[in-house]
């Protein structure tokens, strides 16, 4: 069996490349791609720990593996809102250039 | 009758509220004079009938007195009540009588002023009402409450014609000096209080009411009401606003400047009595105030060119005589337990009330026939006005204090009390001499203002007619009273034992003069016979300087005597070192208050606001709108949060 550090450095990592793309990247849906991998790496490590417990006490918790479940159907929802407000911020400013959209600020 | 005293001031109220408040059509003729008479006629019938049963020997003091609770302050209350007793009645003989008069007479004079007639008898209405509050109050905070409300009447009457600059600046000296009166007459006011715990004049005046305060104190608080009364009686020094307040209509110098509202000091000083004796220091003070007046505001009267303005010098040396009288009487009651000065001040309130808005409202005919003040440009005026040129020499040989007319009787109870006053202190002599030059200069400068106004030729082109009837019958009655409120001496008790009444607890058993024994006195008492020779003396002066053709007045235009004139017509250049030196002080201190507000007080308000001005300016840089940057702020937070709790933490042992 794969030793549970591994996973957790290839989520750490997925996360940090995640984080590193919302951070810098200027197109918003690349930037929604992003958090969506940041949102796996979460997902990756319920799977994980929810796997990893069978190991320490002997028996099954299947309710991490129900919270990633969960969490997949609402990064779906989630990307459907996220693409319908940049349709609209695109309609609206004819650009989806975080940068630029700042009308918000003081 | 007497607890349905406090009904008086309400006539002239609702009279106000009414011309106030009507739509102008119905206020009928002379917009509001009818109801103006109304107000003021039927507060004249109720004080003669609470003077009648004063009269009859009946008073209304303290706890009997109907009184209603105002205000409860902590565990004091503020009440209001009245207080009849004869200085109250004598206060509202003058009050109504001259009141109802002018108000008669203002149909004539205010006939030419169009819509603005109908703020003239609503604030004339509302005077009249609060002076007659002021006079029955039973309290000296109620007292000072009216005594600033007729302050403020004053003000907007002297305002009246308010587009004129001079009547605007004149309106506001008068209500900033009189200011100052009112600022020590409520620090007074207040020093008793301390001491006392009641303003009630019941509470005051009784035997050892005031024996919680002590000796300087006392001498403090009743020199600080009197100085309430310097600045309303306009005594010297505060007595320039008068003459500046001749700005107003002339029925308003008759009926606020001459007659009434500046009476106001005299009744308070006079109300005060009771007080004032038990320090004669403050006495002294009162007396020397008084006297000085007399002479100051006398001379200042001699070369005046502005009819009213002579009468309104009058006012304030006639004030100084009655106020000089208080004073000496104070003296006599402490030393002679005799009331002699007391009553021969409030006499010659009286006959002065009378006199002097007779003089006034003559002055009011004058102007309104020749549409000017300056005397210069009148003259030979005896023609055209038979009733007024008439009723005005009566008031002139009045005030000049001819015999039998009243002034005379008055002015020589007044000059009697101080020369007997100064058997206990000999500075009452020299206050005598003041009296008798002022004596002899009332006599001189009346006849001056007489003759300059009727006798000779016209000196300018005008057309001169007698006034109508509204104006002429006041100035009838009023010449009938100038002539006969002196007789008051001898009617009934007499006047001297009337006004003895309303201070009888400080006099006990004091001697009682017959009529006989009152009119003895004053012939055979050669006193009597200076004052009068000085008053012919005065009137043949001026009749050989104004009367006689072909006297050379060019004289007194150089050397010593043309450097006398011109102080004379400058006032003793009072009322100039007031504008060149004291406000300028005033000014550059506030110049330094304002400094202090503007840059300290302001400065560190505003600084405050700044400082947190500038904190939000360099902060919301922060919140540029850019998601990235929010988020980057986030992470680097959490990353922080996080290297704080896991290492910094369990580093520090928790």
């Amino acid at each position: 069996m794969i030793p549970i550090e591994y996973w957790l450095i290839v989520s750490s990592l997925l996360f940090a490349v995640g984080a590193y793309g919302v951070l810098t990247r200027r197109n918003a849906i690349v930037v929604l791609m992003c958090i969506e991998i940041m949102l796996n790496a979460a997902n990756l490590n319920l799977v994980v720990f929810s796997s990893y417990h069978t190991v320490l006490h002997g028996w099954a918790d299947p309710s991490g593996q129900a919270f990633a479940l969960f969490s997949i159907a609402i990064a779906a929802a989630e990307v459907a809102v996220g693409l319908a407000i940049i349709l609209s911020v695109y309609r609206r400013y004819k650009t989806i250039d975080v940068d630029k959209i700042n009308v918000l600020r003081w | 009758m007497l607890e349905y005293a406090w009904l008086i001031p309400i006539f002239p109220f609702v009279a106000f509220l009414l011309i106030a408040l009507l739509p102008k059509r119905t206020l009928f003729y002379e917009d509001g004079w009818g109801y103006a008479v109304g107000g003021a006629a039927g507060a004249f019938a109720l004080s003669i009938l609470v003077v009648w049963d004063v009269l009859m020997g009946d008073t209304l003091t303290g706890a009997e007195a109907p009184r209603t609770t105002w205000l409860i302050i902590g565990g004091y209350e503020v009440e209001f009540g009245i207080w009849i007793d004869q200085l109250t009645a004598l206060m509202l003989v003058v009050v109504s009588i001259v009141g109802t008069l002018v108000v008669v007479y203002s149909a004539g004079y205010m006939h030419h002023e169009g819509d603005t007639r109908r703020r003239y008898y609503a604030e004339i209405m509302l005077f009249v009402s609060v002076m007659y509050g002021l006079v029955i109050a039973d309290n000296y905070l109620q007292m000072f409450i009216f005594w600033e409300l007729v302050g403020l009447c004053s003000y907007l009457l002297i305002g009246f014609w308010y587009e004129r600059p001079s009547a605007a600046s004149a309106a506001k000296r008068a209500f900033i000096v009189t200011r100052i009166g009112d600022i020590m007459f409520l620090a007074g006011i207040i020093i008793l209080f301390k001491y006392v715990g009641t303003l009630d004049f019941a509470g005051l005046f009784e035997e050892g009411g005031t024996h919680a305060v002590p000796t300087d104190m006392m001498v403090l608080a009743t020199a600080l009401i009197f100085g309430g009364a310097i600045g309303k009686s306009a005594q010297f020094p505060l007595h320039e606003w008068l003459p500046d307040a001749m700005e107003g209509p002339t029925t308003v110098s008759a009926l606020i400047h001459a007659a009434t509202m500046v009476k106001a000091g005299v009744y308070l000083t006079a109300r005060s009595y009771p007080l004032l004796v038990q320090t004669p220091e403050s006495l002294l003070f009162v007396a020397a105030i008084g006297g000085t007046t007399a002479l100051v505001a006398a001379t200042c009267a001699l070369a005046q060119n502005d009819i009213k303005r002579v009468l309104a010098y009058s006012t304030i040396s006639q004030l100084g005589y009655m106020i000089l009288g208080l004073g000496a009487g104070g003296y006599l009651v402490i030393h002679a337990n005799s009331p002699g000065g007391y009553t021969a001040a409030t006499f010659h309130l009286m006959n002065h009330a009378f006199f002097k808005a007779l003089l006034f409202l003559c002055a009011g005919s004058v102007i309104h026939a020749v549409s000017t003040n300056d005397m210069r440009m009148m003259g030979g005026l005896r023609k055209h006005m038979k009733i007024t040129s008439l009723t005005m020499l009566i008031g002139a040989l009045a005030i000049a204090g001819v015999p039998p007319l009243s002034g005379f009787w008055s002015k020589d109870e007044v000059l009697a009390a101080v020369w007997h006053a100064g058997e206990f202190d000999s500075i009452f002599f020299v206050l005598w001499f003041m009296g008798i030059a002022t004596a002899f200069l009332t006599a001189f400068y009346m006849f001056r203002m007489w003759f300059l106004t009727f006798a000779g030729e016209p000196r300018s082109d005008y057309h001169a007619h007698e006034s109508p009837k509204t104006m002429t019958v006041p100035l009838i009655i009023l010449a009938g009273l100038a002539v006969s409120s002196g007789f008051a001496l001898f009617i009934g008790d007499g006047f001297k034992l009337f006004m003895e009444g309303s201070i009888e607890e400080l006099v006990p058993g004091a001697a009682v003069e017959s009529l006989g024994d009152i009119a003895v006195e004053i012939f055979t008492d050669p006193l009597t016979y200076v004052s009068l020779v000085m008053a012919f003396a005065g009137i043949f002066l001026a009749y050989r300087m104004y009367y006689v053709p072909g006297f050379d007045r060019s004289r007194f235009s150089s050397g010593v005597a043309g450097k006398l004139q011109r102080a004379l017509e400058n006032r003793w250049y009072i009322s100039k070192f007031y504008d060149d030196f004291a406000v300028k002080v005033v000014y550059g201190l506030s110049l330094v208050c304002d400094a202090f507000d503007r840059y300290v007080i302001d400065g560190i308000v505003n600084g405050f606001a700044y400082l947190g001005g500038m904190t939000g300016g360099a902060i919301r840089k922060v919140q540029d709108g850019n998601v990235q940057r929010y988020t980057a702020v986030i992470v680097v937070g959490i990353c922080l949060i996080l290297i704080f709790v896991l290492y910094i933490l369990p580093w520090g042992g928790w």
